[in-house]
This record gives C-alpha cells, sequence and structure tokens, in this order.
C-alpha cells in the first residue's frame, strides 16, 4: 500500500498560469498521483489546465494529497511552490 | 518562424497556426507556462508572410524541435493539418512525430508543460488531446 500524505496552504496570491504551469512541471516529475484541492474542487496536480481550471485566489486554503512512492516528497515541493510562485503572481 | 530557448532532453513542440503571431503568440506563452525548457517552434503563416501554412516552415520546425525524443506538432485549423500530413508523407520514415488533435491554446500549453515534467512523446501528446476535456468556467 503507498504512503499517501497531504498539507494545506493559504495562498499569498492567485494561482495564474505561471504558478500553476511551475506547479505542474513539478508534479509531473513525481511517480505518485498528486492533487490540489480548493474550495472543494479538486484537480490533478499534473494537469496545468486542470490547476488553472480551480481558479483558485488569494487567502484561498490549497489541499495538496499524494499517494504513492515518493508522496512525502511531492507534497513539500508543491507546498514550497505554492508559497513562492504566487507571491510574484503571473 | 520563431524559436523560443532551445533546449535538450524533452519533447519538443511545434505551433502550426494559419497565423505567424498566433503561431509565436501561443509559443511564447507556453514558454512562460512550463519555465522555458522545452523547445517551441512557432510554424505559422506561408512563405510570404500571409494567412495560411506552409510546408517548407512545418519541415523546418520538425528539424529544430527533435531533440532524440521525437516531436508533438499542434495545427491551429484543419487546413493545417494537410500540411502537417503533406510534411509527413515525405519525412523520413523514422520520424518520431505525433499530430496532436487538440484546442490549439490550451494543447500547447499542457503539451509543454507535460514536455517540460519530462513526460514522454505519448504522454506529450495525450496531454494536449485532453485539454479539450479542460473547463475553464
Amino acid at each position: 500500500m503507498p504512503a499517501s500524505y497531504e498539507q494545506q496552504i493559504t495562498l499569498a496570491g492567485d494561482l495564474h498560469a505561471r504558478p500553476a504551469g511551475a506547479l505542474a512541471v513539478a508534479a509531473g516529475r513525481f511517480a505518485s498521483a498528486v492533487s490540489v484541492t480548493a474550495s472543494g474542487s479538486t484537480a490533478d496536480a499534473k494537469s496545468v489546465l486542470g490547476v488553472m481550471g480551480l481558479g483558485a485566489t488569494s487567502g484561498q486554503h490549497i489541499t495538496v494529497s499524494a499517494a504513492g512512492p515518493d508522496a512525502r516528497e511531492a507534497v513539500a515541493a508543491l507546498i514550497a511552490i505554492l508559497g513562492e510562485a504566487t507571491k510574484v503572481g503571473g | 518562424m520563431t524559436a523560443q530557448p532551445v533546449s535538450t532532453g524533452t519533447v519538443g513542440i511545434v505551433l502550426v497556426s494559419h497565423s505567424a503571431e498566433l503561431a509565436a503568440g501561443a509559443a511564447h506563452l507556453a514558454a512562460q507556462v512550463s519555465g522555458g525548457t522545452v523547445t517551441i517552434i512557432a510554424a505559422g503563416g506561408t512563405d510570404d508572410g500571409e494567412l495560411g501554412t506552409s510546408a517548407a516552415k512545418v519541415e523546418c520546425g520538425l528539424r529544430l524541435a527533435e531533440s532524440g525524443l521525437g516531436v508533438v506538432v499542434l495545427p491551429d485549423l484543419g487546413s493545417a493539418v494537410l500540411t502537417v500530413r503533406a510534411v509527413l508523407e515525405d519525412a523520413d520514415p523514422a520520424t518520431n512525430v505525433v499530430m496532436a488533435d487538440a484546442p490549439f491554446v490550451e494543447g500547447a500549453v499542457a503539451a509543454t508543460v507535460t514536455a517540460a515534467a519530462g513526460g514522454d512523446i505519448k504522454s506529450v501528446a495525450a496531454a494536449a488531446e485532453e485539454a479539450r476535456n479542460a473547463r475553464k468556467l
């Protein structure tokens, strides 16, 4: 049974195209299934269009969940990106 | 024809549009969203800069985008498909090219992001084609 992890972060800015792209590129490098949830909607973190489709905005709580062999690393990496990338907008 | 920053180690992308500006703009957007690590070639307009497509530009784009892992081509409208098919018919049989049936802008962005993450040619083409199911609203 693969490990699963999740962690929450409050967005410092809107989840625009560039941060969504950075998130999806990073997620795609992990073997684990990774998802992001905002306001009850969940998207595959490896799908940039899905992540953008969440329409997540500044102040919203985002949950990153991963299940698989590198789930812990995937969650840590994506939380870090969400923390950094949404600061600059784009 | 506009080349975004060239790199190696990912599947390449060729954007074939009737409009040079549309192809270049989509390439710019896809490069920005994906972090600029994927070779994206814009092959838009005719040889004399009018609206239309150019077999010469497509053929050149396929060569420029190939870094050993194959190339995914996105046409904007139906007749761009004819141009790409004509080029592929004349190409070396070993050419590793997949044409994706996808919305142009969304497909370009999704394909490039998947290529940047290290996806193979099949998953890059699939990401482009899945773009038709992504809702914006």
